[in-house]
């Protein structure tokens, strides 16, 4: 008996679960907002070069920078872009302001409810209105690997030829040296630098700092 | 008129080698260094010689570096003349101590308990250095000196201990370092009465009582507590007690770049966040040197006042709603009318009421196209709504019944208890920064200063509709003169502002508001001071509330269009 009555109990809401909704909107038409709306963010993932600078400024730091896909990798390197914490978030505009590529915009959307603590934390998905789509991506990335292998390959070969020449990397540095010290007497280094340095200065800087890089321990110790 | 190096050569000829340090900024700004033991002989003079008859604020700031501490004493005129003079007296840093002024100024009193609660400055011949703003546990910690550690003290590494206590409550309790011990500098908590002891000491008789009105109240939008001690209906005494809201914001901003400050100061007070925003930037460019562009600064002013007149509708209304016996309560019809003002802003700003909007040498946004006419007509709705409400309020006899002569405080009585805006300007006194400290495009612009003839609540109400009216008559000049050209200085704006210091005073719908900035050239504020209007009139409020009628107290503290969230900034 008492089962059949809870059973009961339980049908009620499934049965007017599939009426017509009470609630509705009011005021019936939202309130028109100016353009210049401080609302929800909008990202322009086609531009963000993921400098970070919104994620300083934020004055509750409710901005992190988290990977996302479907980004622009020539621009952004290491492809993150903003994760915005509205739980937090003020609307202060600062962040705004502060983007060096103007990708990130605040938009006309103020409404945020949402079903679960989660939903106010929207990341680049949420957040981006312009992206690349698939295929856009896949190209990009694989310019982005030609690019780097290109660069890789540059890199490869700038070590063999200093390593070709021993004493280039060595060299490379007294001309460094020597053009720090502006100041200092002219002594051997600075014609040095002017004669020899001048054409290949760059490469082989570029080359000591590669191998730097690198941690390679024999031009490592001879720079 | 007296000019800045009048004032000094005065005081360097009173007063020989009393002045350690001298700059004089302008013809209205005076920096000078006291010997801290001639500093009340000298401001005596400067109020008795020079008519500085309006004792504005103090400061403190701690120079940890030079191990020593300053006491920055704000001293300007009621009209007289226009020289603010900055008086700083400096104390070390061990055993900081300076003459008090409070029995020179009456409202030196809030200014110096402040300062002592914060810093920990003992001031000599205080009639009562009680903590003010902060809770009892804090006392002693001395929270806003440079190397106050937080609270808890997290760099120990540990945390509030639960103990429980003789009436079976949870109390929290930081046990000292180790080295805390060894050293012998364990805050020793101070013993002093609390508030509910010093109010009971004053019950005289069987008959009186005490009443609490506050903290939760509906009389002022905030928290604050009032208590009132009453026999029958009369007031004998009333107590203000503040701190509910206490945010800090003055050590935030320490803490936060020079650019994020701007979003504090809309906190501080959320109708009139774009006057807040104004006094910090304005502050900031003082320091900087940077002119702003002549249409920046016509769209500053529109703004400001456009906030001006929102913050007035809201302040009338919510104070109709407080004696809302009346009659009538036009409240609804002045939030329906500041709608219109709300959404001319929010077409520049983008937001409602925190604003964020004003920048380091200029403005945040542009004014959106068509802004001018919709303004205008906003302008002459609201111009013929509030000729109306200053026509309902005439005609109706019994608000005049209710309000007149109530509160009432003389031009004297004003100008002695330091109070500023729309409540000095009621009792008869010309008193408005826009004038006295003109700022942006203030000097070319036609308005008068609205002043009021009794000073009672029925006048304080008026002055504000009646500032409306002139704040309606500023912006159509703005918007009939606004030249084009750009918004933002052409020079950028470093992200470390050059070392220097800087008083600033805009007028607050509230009154006189003024932030005092000292940058050490890095990244962030090195002390921000603000002088609120409101901490001001809260401070008038219990000696007003002396002698009168139980309902007639929420109408006077009402009619002081309050905002305790600024006071406990």
């Amino acid at each position: 008996m008492l089962k059949r009555k809870m059973l009961m109990n339980w049908s009620w809401p499934l049965k007017i679960a599939r009426e017509v909704e009470v609630t509705r909107l009011y005021p019936e038409v939202m309130m028109e907002l100016p353009d210049a709306e401080r609302g929800l963010h909008e990202l322009d993932a086609t531009k963000c070069i993921g400098c970070a600078s919104c994620a300083r400024v934020c004055p509750n730091s409710c901005i992190e920078m988290v990977p996302y896909r479907y980004g622009n990798p020539l621009k952004n390197k290491k492809m993150q872009y903003p994760q915005i914490d509205y739980g937090r978030c003020m609307f202060c505009g600062l962040c705004v302001d502060e983007c060096p590529a103007e990708c990130l915009k605040m938009g006309k959307k103020v409404t945020m409810a949402g079903w679960e603590r989660d939903e106010i934390v929207r990341g680049p998905e949420k957040i981006a209105v312009k992206k690349f789509s698939e295929k856009e991506e896949q190209a990009l990335e694989a310019e982005a690997k030609r690019i780097a292998a290109e660069k890789a390959a540059a890199k490869k070969a700038a070590a063999k030829e200093g390593a070709k020449k021993p004493g280039a990397a060595g060299a490379a540095g007294a001309n460094n040296k020597a053009a720090k010290k502006k100041t200092a007497p002219a002594g051997e280094g600075a014609p040095a630098s002017k004669a020899s340095g001048k054409p290949s200065e760059k490469t082989a800087g570029a080359a000591a700092e590669e191998a730097k890089a690198e941690a390679n321990p024999k031009v490592g110790g001879a720079t | 008129m007296t000019t800045a190096s009048d004032v000094l050569s005065s005081i360097q000829s009173a007063f020989p080698g009393a002045v350690l340090e001298s700059k004089v900024e302008s013809d209205r700004r005076l920096w000078a260094t006291i010997d801290s033991s001639k500093i009340v002989d000298v401001c005596k003079h400067l109020t008795e010689k020079l008519a500085f008859d309006h004792y504005s604020g103090a400061a403190g700031v701690d120079w940890i570096a030079r191990n020593e501490m300053e006491v920055v004493q704000i001293m300007t005129s009621h009209g007289a003349h226009q020289v603010v003079a900055m008086l700083k007296s400096k104390t070390p840093r061990e055993k900081p101590t300076i003459k008090s002024l409070a029995n020179l100024y009456w409202n030196a009193n809030w200014y110096e308990r402040e300062i002592w609660e914060m810093f920990g400055i003992n001031f000599e011949g205080h009639p009562g250095l009680y903590p003010l703003l902060l809770g009892d546990d804090l006392v002693g910690a001395w929270p806003w000196r440079k190397d106050f550690k937080g609270y808890p003290d997290l760099t120990t590494g540990k945390r509030a201990v639960e103990r429980p206590t003789a009436d079976g409550y949870t109390e929290y309790f930081i046990p000292p370092t180790p080295a805390e011990i060894e050293a012998g500098t364990v805050p020793i908590k101070l013993k002093y009465p609390s508030y509910r002891e010093r109010e009971e000491a004053e019950i005289k008789s069987d008959a009186e009582m005490i009443m609490h009105m506050g903290p939760q109240h509906a009389m002022l939008p905030g928290p604050f507590l009032l208590d009132i001690l009453v026999e029958g209906e009369r007031v004998h005494k009333a107590f203000l007690d503040l701190g509910y809201i206490h945010k800090g914001i003055e050590k935030i901003m320490e803490n936060r770049s020079w650019l994020q400050g701007i979003t504090y100061t809309d906190r501080m007070c959320y109708v009139a966040s774009l006057t807040n925003n104004e006094c910090y930037c304005g502050a900031v460019e003082k320091i900087l040197g940077v002119e702003v562009p002549e249409r920046a600064q016509y769209i500053r002013v529109i703004l400001e006042e456009l906030s001006r007149i929102q913050s007035h509708l809201i302040g009338t209304g919510e104070f109709l709603t407080l004696i809302a016996g009346v009659g009538y309560a036009p409240w609804n019809f002045m939030i329906i009318d500041r709608e219109r003002i709300i959404s001319m802003i929010e077409s520049v700003t983008g937001a409602r009421l925190t604003h964020t909007f004003v920048r380091f040498g200029g403005a945040r946004n542009d004014l959106p196209e068509g802004f001018a006419d919709k303004c205008r007509d906003a302008l002459k709705y609201i111009e013929s709504r509030t000729k109306e409400y200053i026509e309902l309020f005439n005609q109706d006899p019994i608000y005049h019944m209710r309000m007149e002569d109530v509160g009432a405080l003389s031009a004297e009585t004003a100008k002695r208890v330091g109070i500023s805006g729309p409540p000095l300007r009621a009792a008869g006194v010309a008193y408005d920064m826009r004038k006295e400290d003109p700022i942006l495009a203030y000097p070319d612009l036609d308005f008068k200063v609205i002043t009021g003839t009794k000073g009672d609540c029925a006048d304080r109400v008026d002055v504000r509709l009646r500032e409306i009216l002139e704040s309606v008559h500023i912006i159509e000049q703005c918007l009939d003169r606004i030249p084009s050209g750009p918004i933002m200085t052409e020079t950028k704006v470093p992200k470390k502002i050059p070392a220097g210091e800087a008083y600033y005073r805009v007028e607050d719908p509230r009154g006189e508001m003024g932030m005092y900035v000292i940058s050490d050239g890095g990244d962030k504020p090195y002390r921000v001071k603000v002088r609120g209007p409101f901490y001001a009139t809260l401070q008038t409020l219990p000696p007003l509330l002396e002698g009168v009628y139980i309902a007639d107290v929420v109408a006077i503290a009402g009619s002081m269009d309050g905002c305790p969230s600024e006071a406990d900034r």
